[in-house]
């Protein structure tokens, strides 16, 4: 599975989820996949895109949110992952898109090309739904196993799932433990070549998301 | 037993409060203690959140502005320095507003930690260089009206905004 073919997939199955971006392939492949209002691509802040994404899902706790996060930036920021093992937003899934190096600079390896496991650095810090997978069948079940939780716990909207997939994925031996709380999905993928990159308009990528999600940034100017 | 809060204190939360920020992320320091206190027993609403580096502190702030929140951050000088990426290849370029009240170590006020100087000393100066306004607070009694002005500001604008807690005010109760 390459970085573009996992990203295609969780454009898929994301629904109106909000999607946040790490830099660099990351974002590259998600606008390149299927860019709209709901995706968040950052140009900087390593190691922060999970951060964004925990704040969005406490900001909002009926809208889904999507973190497609780096190994080297995440592996920037792993306390990100004690606060989120702390809070335990439901509504908050971060898929970690490891190709075991640092593409965007070169592809110097990082350390999970030497075995850090960052799935179960997830789980230490107390995100009991934390898996690795390995093919589309496999993160497909994962995303599934993500979205019938959030059915369960009456989520006011289920990862759009198609039902055939979700099937498949029930049917199937490859079956994520998932309980509620939120979700890392370490997704370990080839390195692809980014076809395209999303607009460098920051701020006018800002007020498209916002207003996807009902936050226009006017109504934070002067509220009431 | 309930002590009374220090004025400064309950300025600061006042001043949050005022301007509709109900989510203030923090990495602890010392006099930021009085602060959550007042937050823990006068304003039930106010959601604390804590981070365990300040630049994660930024992130989570930036995510609480994107989904319609008016966020403050709270940190000491120092946690400045862990911040600059977040601050100046996020929240400046995207231009998302927030809140800051950074409590002032390594000022002129009997710093005696080393360690705190050379930060202390240039914190005014990186604000300056990376276009964060800033005020440092004069007086416990305008605490409230300083921290509401300078978030008021930075939401209204688009920009960030700092309030300063020098030592010399907030050393007089946190000893
Ligand atoms: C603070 C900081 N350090 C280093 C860089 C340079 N840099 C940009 S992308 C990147 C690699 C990110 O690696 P990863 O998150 O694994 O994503 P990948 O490129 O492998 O898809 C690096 C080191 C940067 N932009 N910012
Ligand atoms: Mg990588």
């Amino acid at each position: 599975m390459t970085r573009y073919d996992a990203t295609r997939l969780i454009v898929d199955l994301a629904g109106d989820a909000a999607i946040v971006a790490s830099l660099g392939h990351p974002a590259y492949d998600l606008f390149a996949a299927g860019d709209r209002p709901r995706n968040f691509y950052t140009w900087g802040s390593m190691g922060v895109a999970t951060s964004i994404g925990l704040g969005l899902a406490l900001a909002r706790p009926s809208a889904r949110v999507i973190v497609l996060d780096g190994d080297g930036s995440l592996l920037m920021n792993l306390g990100s992952l004690a606060t989120i093992g702390l809070l335990q937003p439901a509504n908050l899934a971060v898929v970690v898109m490891d190709n075991e190096e640092y593409a965007t600079t070169g592809g110097q390896p990082t350390p999970t090309a030497h075995g850090a496991d960052l799935a179960a650095a997830a789980r230490a810090m107390r995100i009991a739904s934390a898996v690795t997978v390995r093919t589309e069948e496999e993160l497909r079940a994962a995303m599934a196993g993500v979205a019938r939780r959030l059915r369960a716990e009456g989520a006011s909207a289920s990862l759009a799932v198609a039902r055939p997939d979700l099937e498949r994925a029930e049917a199937g031996d490859f079956q994520p433990s998932v309980t509620a709380g939120p979700v890392v999905i370490v997704a370990k993928v080839d390195e692809s070549s980014p076809i395209a990159k999303p607009p460098i308009d920051y701020v006018a990528m800002k007020e498209r998301f916002m207003a996807a999600l009902g936050t226009p940034h006017s109504a934070l100017r002067n509220p009431q | 037993m309930s002590h009374k809060p220090p004025v400064w204190a309950s300025g600061v939360c006042a001043g949050i409060h005022a301007i509709g920020s109900r989510d203030v992320v923090y990495v602890p320091d010392n006099p930021l203690s009085y602060v959550l206190r007042v937050f823990e027993s006068e304003y039930r609403e106010v959601r604390l959140i804590l981070a365990t580096r300040e630049e994660e502190a930024f992130g989570i702030a930036a995510g609480l502005y994107l989904g319609g929140r008016r966020p403050t951050v709270m940190c000491q000088s120092s946690g400045i320095g862990n911040s600059l990426n977040a601050i100046t290849s996020l929240l400046v370029p995207y231009e998302i507003p927030l809140l800051m009240v950074v409590s002032w170590r390594g000022d002129d006020a009997g710093e005696w930690n080393a360690a705190q100087r050379p930060m202390g000393q240039a914190v005014r100066a990186i604000f300056d260089a990376i276009g964060v306004a800033h005020a440092t607070i004069p007086s416990p009694d305008a605490a409230l009206d300083t921290v509401r002005r300078v978030g008021e500001t930075a939401f209204r604008t688009n920009t960030l905004g700092a309030c300063l807690l020098p030592r010399a005010m907030t050393t007089v109760t946190a000893s």
